[in-house]
């Protein structure tokens, strides 16, 4: 009940910074074009790399340009700023905890990103798909039911990774001043080893295993193998467990992290 | 130690009423917090604090910036970790039990805002309501008495962010008590707010206690809020108690003399014989029990003690002398004790 009315107040707040969001979008959109050609220009004719169709390859383009409002995939740095303005403290004077807090926050704020960036950017690929893709070729959609359960299953996992590592990564502040330059560190990482700039497929397999064990695998890159169907049965099942027990695994770590945090806190001030 | 079992009482009008002792909502004792830092040493930002408040009461904690309050608070608050000593609110040690401790207290930091930046007022006190569980029907009682007390309505679909100063005063004292907790502390609550706002916001706390009977902790640089507030105060220093009594005690203690300012009915103006103008010793003015301080054409302050004469003696004998046209008294004020306390460090190794 306090969750979801910490969700919901997260996602009404969220609602006013529509402009925002607006530009957010715009950006979003139009960066997503420059990678739409350059793509193409790669494929260089060829029907398909790495099992990608050129068609799903843009289809990716938009999935990926989607999450970056959901995923707050460029940058997050909410619980950092709380921890050094010292508001932290306030949240601790609440009977709450301070992780379920966030979570729920985060959860209004994906929420309202999906509906005010996600959607209208899918919306958007596929009214100029056939201007921007081959003739003749179509927007990708995942194919049937189960598989568009699945996907949902998997893009929830897949935010609740990515809160994972944000919020943990956002920890660093009770340690370090600089904790800014550690979590850009992170995002960076993240950029190429989610498979948000390329599927993770493109890459040798040396560096496709390097990334698979990393946590942001199973974000960006998780949701594009479902959604494009790139893989089946059993595969998608274990994918999907992969996910939750990372999602777990990090939420778990964020809890300890944030206890030894809140021991050593130390507000300024006299 | 000495403190009074209920604010309710008046210690300078009436006797002190034998009631027996409660047992205290706060115990504090040796309680310290050393910040180390590397390379220097460590600062003793409390250092062995002991004191006790019981419920109901109305405590003033001071002391001049730096000198431990706000680190005494955080620690009651169960923000902060003491280095040693022992600290229970009603039975709870508050960073141990932090989640439990803090849903039975509120507070109010002058400083910062406790509710949503980017929320309306109505729907910051929504979300405390899940947060603190509270039942509809006392958060409606509870929201309409404040809205009443604190006059909210202008502004409760407002978001904190487009507050006035003196408007999100009065919504963080709101969210503060929405939940009735027993106990409420208050850091700096009149910081920055003007006379008719600082004025409102103590009629609220004074409320709190009267009607509510909840135990409020305030520090504060405004010793006005004290007087009006507090029957005690407690006074600390350099991380240590340095006074733990009621006010007029202190004042009786270390106020300064008090002033009597008269006129008389001529300029009285003159030169010595040496050269020096208005001598303070001039004999027609001497009066037995107080010492002229001051002169001024016609006007001459004398100051005396409180226990070596009464006013209305010294006034006797001054109109007996001369002729006075006009008299004005003047009490040492808390403002100037408490200064002279902390810059004379009159409470050194009290």
């Amino acid at each position: 009940m306090l969750l979801y009315a910490i969700a919901r107040q997260s996602f009404r707040r969220h609602l006013t910074y529509r402009a925002a969001a607006a530009a957010g979008l715009l950006t979003n959109f139009f960066f997503g074009i420059v990678r739409v050609a350059v793509l193409t220009a790669l494929y260089d004719g060829r029907p398909e790399a790495a099992g990608i169709t050129l068609p799903a390859a843009i289809t990716f383009t938009a999935l990926s340009q989607a999450v970056i409002g959901p995923l707050a995939a460029f940058s997050w740095f909410d619980v950092m700023r709380s921890v050094h303005s010292g508001e932290i403290a306030g949240d601790l004077l609440r009977p709450m905890g301070y992780l379920t807090y966030w979570l729920a926050h985060d959860f209004g704020r994906a929420l309202t990103q999906f509906l005010l960036r996600g959607v209208p950017m899918l919306i958007g690929y596929v009214l100029l798909f056939p201007w921007i893709a081959p003739a003749g070729t179509h927007f990708v959609w995942p194919q049937g039911g189960a598989m568009w359960a699945a996907t949902g299953v998997c893009a929830v996992l897949a935010w609740l990774i990515s809160f994972g590592w944000r919020f943990l990564s956002n920890l660093s502040a009770f340690w370090s001043p600089d904790a800014r330059g550690i979590i850009r560190f992170v995002f960076s990482l993240s950029w190429f080893a989610s498979g948000f700039l390329f599927p993770l497929r493109y890459f040798p397999d040396w560096l496709q295993r390097l990334c698979a064990l990393t946590p942001f695998a199973y974000t960006v890159n998780a949701i594009t193998e479902v959604y494009l169907g790139l893989q089946q049965g059993g595969d998608v099942v274990r994918l999907l467990a992969i996910q939750a027990a990372w999602a777990a695994a990090l939420l778990a770590a964020g809890a300890l992290v944030l206890r030894a945090g809140v021991r050593r806190l130390v507000i300024l001030g006299g | 130690m000495t403190h009074h079992p209920s604010a309710a009482e008046a210690p300078r009008t009436g006797p002190v009423i034998e009631r027996p002792p409660l047992a205290p909502l706060i115990d504090v004792r040796d309680l310290a917090k050393h910040f180390t830092m590397r390379r220097r040493p460590p600062v003793r930002a409390v250092d062995g604090v002991t004191f006790r408040v019981a419920p109901g009461e109305l405590v003033g904690y001071l002391g001049p910036n730096g000198a431990g309050k706000s680190t005494t608070l955080k620690m009651l608050t169960g923000l902060l970790v003491p280095t040693s000593g022992h600290i229970t609110v009603a039975g709870r040690i508050p960073w141990r039990e932090r989640r439990a401790h803090v849903a039975t207290i509120g507070a109010v930091f002058g400083q910062r805002t406790s509710l949503w930046w980017d929320l309306p007022v109505i729907e910051s006190f929504d979300l405390l309501r899940y947060i603190y569980r509270i039942p509809a029907e006392r958060y409606r009682a509870n929201l309409d008495t404040f809205r009443d007390l604190l006059d909210l309505d202008a502004f409760l679909q407002t978001p904190v962010r487009s507050l006035s100063l003196g408007q999100r005063m009065r919504a963080d004292f709101a969210a503060a008590m929405l939940h009735d907790p027993t106990v409420l502390f208050l850091d700096e609550p009149t910081i920055g707010l003007d006379v008719v706002a600082k004025e409102r916001v103590r009629r609220f706390v004074r409320h709190l206690n009267a009607e509510r009977g909840t135990t409020v902790l305030l520090t504060t640089h405004d010793l006005a809020d004290v007087e009006r507030l507090c029957h005690r105060v407690l006074i600390i220093d350099g991380g240590r108690l340095l006074y733990d009594g009621n006010l007029a005690e202190l004042q009786r203690r270390f106020g300064g003399r008090r002033e009597l300012v008269i006129d008389l009915a001529e300029d009285v103006t003159d030169i010595g014989g040496d050269g020096s103008a208005n001598r303070l010793d001039d004999p027609r003015f001497a009066v037995p029990g107080a010492d002229v301080i001051a002169r001024d054409g016609p006007r001459i302050t004398y100051a005396f003690d409180r226990d070596a004469t009464t006013a209305a003696d010294l006034i006797a004998r001054v109109t007996q002398r001369l002729r006075v046209v006009d008299l004005a008294l003047k009490e040492p004020d808390i403002e100037t004790t408490v200064r002279r306390i902390y810059e004379e460090r009159l409470l050194d190794g009290a």
